[in-house]
C-alpha cells in the first residue's frame, strides 16, 4: 500500500516537473543568427524576401485596411476571443526591429517569439516547414522596410486562453513537423507545391476544419474549414474536381481570381489580391500540380437537376426578379459585372453555407488583374425570409449546381443570425 | 422563340397600373418606360451601380425605401406600391406642373445639377430621407453624416455631388420636425 502510494507521488511529481519544464519556457529551442544579420542583404536577396513574404501572405494579418503595410491591427475573430495581428515592421519597440534572423526563425518555426508564446492564429504550425533559407530572406525584407511606431492592439482573450504560456503545451501536443500530403506526387513540381501550399501559403490553416482547442484535424487535411463567415472549401484533388476544376482553371483562378467557376470572395479574395496573384507562373504551376496531384482526376461533369416542382418554380421568380438583372436570366453572369451561375463552385459545392451567406450578406465591389472587376453584390436579408432564401438556394443549386434541392428555412435562419 | 409572360398590376403613383402582360425576365425601369409610360427614371449603367433609376418602394407599414428599377425584376413589383420621380410635383388637370416637391424646390435653388440625368434618383433618395426623418427626426449634429450616407451610391459626373448635399442638408435643417434639439445641443 506504502509503495503504490509512492509511486503515485512519483508519477505526480515528474509530471509536475516535465510541466513545468515546458511550460517555464526551459525546453525552448534556440537558433544562432546568420550572416543576414551581419552584412546588409543584397537586393537580389531583398527580391527573393519581398517575394516570399507576399507568397506567405503576411499582409493578410499584419496589414490593416488604410493601415501601413506590416503595421499591425487585422482582428481575426476566434472561437477562443479576438487576436490582432501584430507589428512587423522594423520599429525597435512595438516592431521586430530589436530581433535577430535567430528570433524571426523561433516565431516562424516553433511559435515563440522572444519575449512570449504565440498563439496558432500566426500560422506558425504551417510555417515549421519553412527552410531557414528562406525565413533569413523574408527576415531581411521585412527589416529593410520604414519602421512604424504603431503600437499593438490588446487581444481580447478571456482567462484562461490569455495564459500566452499554455501555448507551449498546445505545441507539445498538436505542433507537427510536417503537415499530410494532400494529394499523391513525387514530381519536382509537386514537391515545390506541396510546399508552397503546406507551409508558404499556408493553404491548411483555413482550409481544413479546427478541433476543440483549434488544432488542424489533420486527417482531414484541406477537406475545407469553417473560420468565418465564409467557409474555405474542399480543396482536396476530389473536392475540386467534384465541382468541375480543371488545373488550368485553377491556374487561372490563382493568378487572376476569375475563373469560369466564379471569383475568389470572402478572406479567398484577399489571399489573391495579397498573396496568390503575385505568384512566379512556376510557382502557380507547382501549387496547382500539388493541389490536384502529378494525376489530376477529371472534373466531374454536371449532374442532372437534382430537385423539381413548386419550390423551383418559386425561386426562379426570385432568382429573375432579384438576380437576374446582373446575373442574367440564363445565369451566364456579365463580364466585369457579374460570376455566372452556371456551373458555380459555390453552387456546386454540396454545402450550402457559402452561398446562403452570400445571398444574406453580399460581397463588396472587387478589382482583379489585368483591369478585370466584380460590381458590388448586395445582401438580400432584408427582401426575402428564409422560406424565400432556401427556394432562391433551391432553384441556384438544383438549376446551376446539379445538387439536391435540400435548402430549409431553418438552414438560413441558422446563417442570418 | 417566346418569352414566358406573366400578368403584372400595382401601384405606381397612388393609381392603379395594369394588368399587363410581362416577359418574365423583364426589368423593372423598361416596364416603367415602355408600359406604364413613365419616363421620368434614368437607365444609366444598367447595372445597379449609378443609381439614377432609383425608385420609392412604399412599405405597408408606412415606411419606403429606394429600389434599383434597372436590376430589379418587373414581378417583384407585383401589388406592391411605387412612387417614381413623376410623383413629386402637384399637376394642374392639364398635367402642367403647378408646384414642385420641396426637395426639387432645393435642387433648383442651390444649381444641384447641370445634365440632370442623375436627378431623378436624386430627388428620390432625398425624399425617402426627408420622409424618414419626418417620423424619426435627428440630432442638428448628425445632419452631415445622414445626408452623406443617404446620397452616398449615387453616382453624378456634372457638379461634383456638393451641391446636391448642400441643398439636403439646408432643407433638413430649415424643416420643422426633421431635427432635435437646439442649434447649441450639440
Amino acid at each position: 500500500m506504502a509503495n503504490k502510494k509512492r509511486i503515485f507521488w512519483g508519477v505526480v511529481v515528474v509530471v509536475l516537473v516535465g510541466a513545468g519544464a515546458v511550460f517555464s519556457g526551459a525546453l525552448d529551442p534556440s537558433y544562432s543568427t546568420t550572416a543576414v544579420d551581419k552584412s546588409a542583404p543584397s537586393s537580389q536577396w531583398l527580391r527573393r524576401g519581398k517575394y516570399l513574404v507576399q507568397a506567405a501572405d503576411c499582409a493578410a494579418c499584419h496589414t490593416a485596411a488604410n493601415g501601413a503595410p506590416f503595421a499591425g491591427g487585422v482582428p481575426l475573430d476566434t472561437p477562443f476571443g479576438r487576436i490582432y495581428g501584430s507589428n512587423i515592421t522594423p520599429d525597435k519597440e512595438h516592431g521586430i526591429g530589436k530581433w535577430t534572423s535567430a528570433d524571426f526563425y523561433k516565431a516562424l518555426h516553433d511559435g515563440l517569439a522572444p519575449d512570449h508564446p504565440l498563439y496558432p492564429a500566426m500560422p506558425y504550425t504551417s510555417y515549421r516547414g519553412l527552410t531557414r533559407q528562406d525565413t533569413d530572406a523574408m527576415f531581411a525584407y521585412l527589416e529593410s522596410l520604414k519602421a512604424v511606431p504603431e503600437p499593438n492592439k490588446k487581444n481580447d482573450f478571456p482567462f484562461p486562453y490569455n495564459m500566452r504560456t499554455l501555448m507551449r503545451g498546445w505545441n507539445v501536443l498538436f505542433l507537427k513537423n510536417a503537415l499530410p500530403d494532400a494529394s499523391k506526387g513525387d514530381s519536382a513540381q509537386w514537391v515545390r507545391g506541396r510546399y508552397l501550399a503546406n507551409a508558404l501559403g499556408h493553404c491548411t490553416e483555413c482550409h481544413t476544419a479546427r478541433g476543440s482547442l483549434g488544432q488542424l484535424n489533420l486527417d482531414q487535411t484541406l477537406a475545407g474549414g469553417d473560420l468565418g463567415l465564409i467557409h474555405a472549401p474542399d480543396i482536396t484533388p476530389k473536392g475540386l474536381a467534384a465541382r468541375g476544376w480543371t488545373p488550368a482553371d485553377l491556374s487561372q483562378f490563382l493568378a487572376h481570381g476569375i475563373a469560369p467557376q466564379g471569383s475568389a470572395y470572402g478572406e479567398m479574395y484577399t489571399a489573391f489580391h495579397h498573396s496568390l496573384r503575385y505568384l512566379s507562373p512556376a510557382d502557380n504551376k507547382a501549387l496547382v500540380a500539388y493541389l490536384t496531384g502529378d494525376a489530376p482526376l477529371a472534373p466531374v461533369a454536371m449532374p442532372k437537376s437534382g430537385g423539381q416542382g413548386q419550390t423551383l418554380g418559386a425561386g426562379r421568380l426570385h432568382y429573375l426578379a432579384l438576380c437576374a438583372g446582373c446575373h442574367a436570366a440564363n445565369g451566364r453572369g456579365k463580364p466585369n459585372v457579374s460570376v455566372a451561375m452556371q456551373a458555380n463552385s459555390t453552387l456546386r459545392d454540396g454545402d450550402a453555407h457559402n452561398l446562403i451567406a452570400v445571398m444574406l450578406g453580399g460581397i463588396a465591389a472587387q478589382k482583379f488583374t489585368g483591369d478585370q472587376a466584380m460590381q458590388s453584390m448586395p445582401g438580400f436579408a432584408a427582401r426575402l425570409n428564409d422560406r424565400e432564401m432556401a427556394d432562391l438556394a433551391n432553384y441556384l443549386r438544383a438549376t446551376w449546381g446539379g445538387q439536391r434541392a435540400d435548402v430549409t428555412p431553418e438552414m438560413v435562419a441558422a446563417i442570418r443570425k | 422563340m417566346s418569352l414566358a409572360v406573366k400578368s403584372l398590376s400595382m401601384i405606381i403613383n397612388g393609381k392603379p397600373v395594369g394588368p399587363f402582360d410581362v416577359p418574365e425576365s423583364l426589368m423593372m425601369i423598361d416596364f416603367l418606360h415602355e408600359y406604364a409610360g413613365l419616363t421620368g427614371s434614368r437607365l444609366g449603367c444598367g447595372q445597379g451601380i449609378c443609381h439614377a433609376c432609383v425608385a420609392i418602394l412604399d412599405h405597408e407599414d408606412g415606411t419606403s425605401e429606394e429600389i434599383r428599377t434597372c436590376i430589379t425584376g418587373a414581378l417583384y413589383f407585383q401589388g406592391k406600391k411605387l412612387r417614381t420621380v413623376e410623383a413629386h410635383a402637384r399637376h394642374d388637370a392639364d398635367g402642367q406642373v403647378t408646384l414642385l416637391s420641396p426637395v426639387q424646390q432645393k435642387f433648383l435653388e442651390f444649381y444641384s445639377f447641370q445634365c440632370g440625368y442623375c436627378t431623378p434618383g436624386f430627388v428620390n433618395a432625398a425624399t425617402v430621407l426627408v420622409e424618414k426623418l419626418q417620423r424619426q427626426p435627428i440630432d442638428k449634429a448628425q445632419v452631415e453624416t445622414v445626408v452623406t450616407n443617404a446620397l452616398n451610391d449615387h453616382i453624378c459626373r456634372c457638379t461634383g455631388y456638393v451641391r446636391y448635399h448642400q441643398a439636403v442638408k439646408d432643407l433638413i435643417l430649415e424643416t420643422p420636425g426633421l431635427t432635435k434639439g437646439t442649434d447649441h445641443g450639440k
